[in-house]
């Protein structure tokens, strides 16, 4: 994963996380708000309503104490008592309830004794004044009356007469569900008796009912819906009546969380988008500098050079330590790589030494052979790290002498041919010698083909003209050059211009003519072998890491 | 009994006479301008399924002034032969039955019930008052009126239960009929005042001449004659 997608993630998740949590938790809250504050109102409203109700009763019981002042009522209930079998008195005393159920527009009404013991009493079935069967029903004073399909809402009054009690009448009124204008239920012991509730089962009903049980407010589930139940306490109904009201929650409650569903809706994506955007911009912020450190390493690794702090637009304190730091690491690496390539080069040029030095004709030989070889390519405008290898190259050209034993380079008289055969063997011995070495394969060229002649007289390969690399043919004149002007066991050392007479005569067949041109031109602008040998030491002293020898 | 029939036969007798001891009649006219009762009836519906009371005017089949003109009693005032009757004013359909009955003083009236349900016959009049109690169907009470006078008969069950018993002076006396005419016949010549009564308008008080020969007329306009007094009604 990309370092700017991590932090993105990191800064975002978490944001968001808390973001929605939070919003949730509000909404939840706003939400639990809106819904207790329309309970509220439900509640008043129904209570309101309760109120009127008692209150409209209140007046309508002011109204029925008249009706039982009514004299000829009295009479009939007088006549009634002094003749409680005659069927005529019952007759006339229902007859005169029916009339004033006519005028009053009764439901029911119903006379008893001074002991609660019905006597007469007629209803209302299908607009018609029945007479009720006192042997079979038993109508209570006070409450509900179910009668068949009908319920009535019955209130009792005594009946006064010279200051004494001699009767009840009780006045009953349709009891209409559909007063109420909200959603009435009425039970009886559990049981469904009239309902105003569209939409579900009595089975239904009665399961809230049994849930809410006594309790004067309760919340249920119907249908899917959530209903708020009111007990209607403030009427009496007594027998196992139980009048509930019932509100949907939801369907109040619906448009109000609709509008805040939304609007939290709408926060919440707001705000995803803007810790979105806020992520994006606090994980580009961090990983820019970063990315730009990258891209300027990279810039280093493929050019080679240091990162420039200057050139880097990081202006973040640990940013800019990082690139100091880096920076640091850097530089100690490349000075420790300087150090070691310096001692690799020094090594090899003790290594030549210590290979010049195993005779003395030959001592500092292999130094002059790189440094004729330097100024010839220089005269070539060979330059940068081809130089180089010519320069190291032919350092180490006669690495190979190693293999050839000491007898055979030393002997002073003219060598056998199985002894030249030995000798000629040198380059191929350096190639084997350095061909495992790591870093040394550039030389390999130099080593190995420093013998070979212009016109393919040379060995060990018999290569000829442009087929020997550039840098084996400088070495190969280079090595010709001091071979001629260095004493031998066998001869003395030519001098310069007899050496430079050789080397032309030989330009064409031996040697590259170019580079003979070449060494004409370094040695007119007298770069070449000026004093060499009085001027530059034999070997350099190489400066070893110190170590401590107990002197046993 | 038998001295009220002999008493009969002689008024009958008299009657017969009346021609030719130059007896002639009194005839007139009671014209009502307006309606001045407003009584509430029971519709005469099933006593199982009393019905809602109306008022008489909104019963089409009447002529409410028709109504009030046979509601009319009119009658001669002064010491003169009188008889004794029995009248009958039945209880039925929760209506006294009829509602207007006059009879000569010391006459009597039975009242029986006829309907299923228990009435009451109470009056609380000056010239008699009575409470005859409730009692059932089937069963009688007679009630006798010895002094002239209007008595209210009511029922203690029934509210809107409402009789007249006019107790006249003398025999000459009679209900108008509906068109508003009465006659009154057998009457010797002489002075006599001529009273017409109505339940809401009261009495009405006319003096007539009666001659040997021709007919005398009186015409009464109720409730506002010429010589028209309202009297209290309860009076």
């Amino acid at each position: 994963m990309r370092f700017a997608t991590r932090a993105f993630l990191w800064s975002f998740i978490p944001f968001a996380f808390l973001l929605a949590c939070s919003f949730w938790v509000i909404q939840q809250r706003v939400q639990h708000t809106v819904r207790s504050g329309l309970r509220t109102s439900l509640r008043e409203a129904h209570m309101s309503m309760a109120r009127l109700r008692q209150e409209s009763e209140l007046q309508n019981s002011r109204f029925l104490r008249i009706v039982a002042e009514n004299p000829p009522l009295k009479a009939g209930l007088q006549l009634l008592l002094v003749h409680p079998k005659s069927a005529s008195a019952r007759l006339t005393l229902e007859d005169q309830l029916r009339e004033i159920a006519e005028t009053l527009r009764f439901d029911f009404l119903m006379v008893s004794n001074s002991d609660a013991v019905p006597l007469a009493g007629i209803v209302r079935i299908d607009d018609q004044l029945v007479a009720i069967d006192m042997q079979r029903m038993k109508p209570p004073q006070q409450g509900l009356f179910t009668l068949g399909a009908n319920t009535y809402q019955l209130n009792s009054f005594p009946i006064d007469s010279n200051e004494e009690n001699i009767g009840i009448l009780s006045v009953g009124k349709r009891f209409d569900l559909s007063e109420f204008g909200t959603p009435t239920i009425l039970a009886q012991n559990g049981k469904i008796l009239r309902s105003t509730f569209p939409n579900a089962s009595a089975a239904e009903l009665e399961a809230t009912l049994r849930t809410c049980g006594d309790q004067p407010e309760c919340e249920a589930q119907i249908a899917g819906e959530t209903y708020m139940t009111l007990a209607a306490a403030t009427v009496n109904f007594g027998d196992g009546y139980n009048l509930r009201y019932l509100q949907s929650v939801d369907s109040i409650s619906h448009p109000v969380q609709g509008v805040v569903q939304q609007v939290f809706l709408v926060a919440t994506f707001g705000a995803l988008i803007a810790a979105a955007a806020l992520s994006l911009f606090s994980s580009r912020s961090i990983v820019r500098p970063i990315a730009a450190v990258v891209s300027s390493l990279r810039q280093s690794e493929a050019t080679g050079t240091l990162p420039s702090l200057e050139s880097n637009p990081a202006t973040i304190h640990e940013i800019r330590e990082l690139i100091e730091s880096f920076t640091r690491a850097a530089s100690a690496l490349q000075e420790s790589r300087e150090n070691l390539r310096q001692a690799y080069f020094e090594f090899i040029g003790s290594l030549a030494g210590a290979l010049d030095a195993r005779d003395d004709y030959t001592a500092g030989h292999s130094r002059r052979v790189s440094e004729y070889s330097y100024a010839i390519a220089e005269a070539l405008n060979i330059s940068g790290n081809e130089l180089e290898v010519i320069r190291v190259g032919a350092l180490l050209h006669d690495i190979g002498k190693i293999g050839v034993s000491d007898s055979v380079l030393r002997k002073p008289s003219k060598l056998t041919n199985e002894e030249m055969a030995q000798v000629q063997q040198h380059p191929s011995i350096g190639r084997r010698i350095l061909e495992g070495v790591r870093g040394f394969q550039q030389y390999l060229p130099i080593v190995e083909l420093h013998h070979e002649n212009w016109d393919g007289t040379g060995y060990p390969l018999h290569l000829s003209d442009v087929r020997v690399p550039l840098c084996a043919r400088i070495t190969h004149v280079a090595d010709a050059y001091d071979a001629m002007t260095s004493a031998r066991s066998y001869r003395s050392a030519l001098d310069h211009e007899a050496a430079i007479r050789e080397l032309k005569r030989c330009a064409g067949t031996q040697f590259d003519p170019e580079i003979i041109k070449a060494l004409l031109r370094a040695d007119e602008a007298g770069n070449f072998a000026r004093n060499t040998r009085s001027t530059v030491p034999t070997l350099r002293l190489v400066p070893l890491p110190r170590v401590t020898v107990e002197a046993s | 009994m038998s001295m009220g029939a002999l008493v009969f036969r002689v008024g009958l007798l008299a009657l017969f006479l009346a021609p030719c001891l130059r007896a002639n009649e009194i005839e007139g006219t009671i014209s009502i301008q307006r309606r001045l009762t407003k009584r509430k009836v029971t519709s005469s519906a099933d006593v199982y399924q009393r019905g809602v009371a109306v008022e008489l005017r909104s019963d089409k089949d009447q002529d409410p002034l028709a109504f009030e003109r046979s509601h009319v009693v009119v009658y001669l005032e002064g010491n003169l032969p009188s008889d004794k009757l029995t009248a009958e004013l039945n209880q039925q359909d929760r209506r006294f039955s009829p509602d207007l009955v006059v009879i000569p003083a010391g006459s009597s009236v039975s009242f029986a019930n006829l309907d299923p349900i228990f009435h009451n016959v109470f009056s609380l009049s000056k010239s008699k008052s009575f409470d005859l109690g409730n009692y059932p169907k089937g069963q009688s009470r007679t009630v006798t009126f010895p002094k002239p006078g209007v008595v209210f008969v009511d029922c203690h069950l029934h509210p809107n239960m409402s009789a007249v018993i006019v107790v006249t002076p003398n025999r000459w006396s009679t209900k108008v009929d509906p068109s508003g005419r009465f006659v009154l016949s057998g009457i010797r010549p002489g002075t006599y005042t001529v009273v017409a009564w109505h339940r809401a308008a009261g009495f009405f008080r006319k003096t007539v001449r009666v001659t040997e020969t021709g007919i005398t007329t009186v015409d009464f306009v109720i409730p506002l004659g010429a010589e028209g007094v309202l009297e209290q009604a309860r009076q």
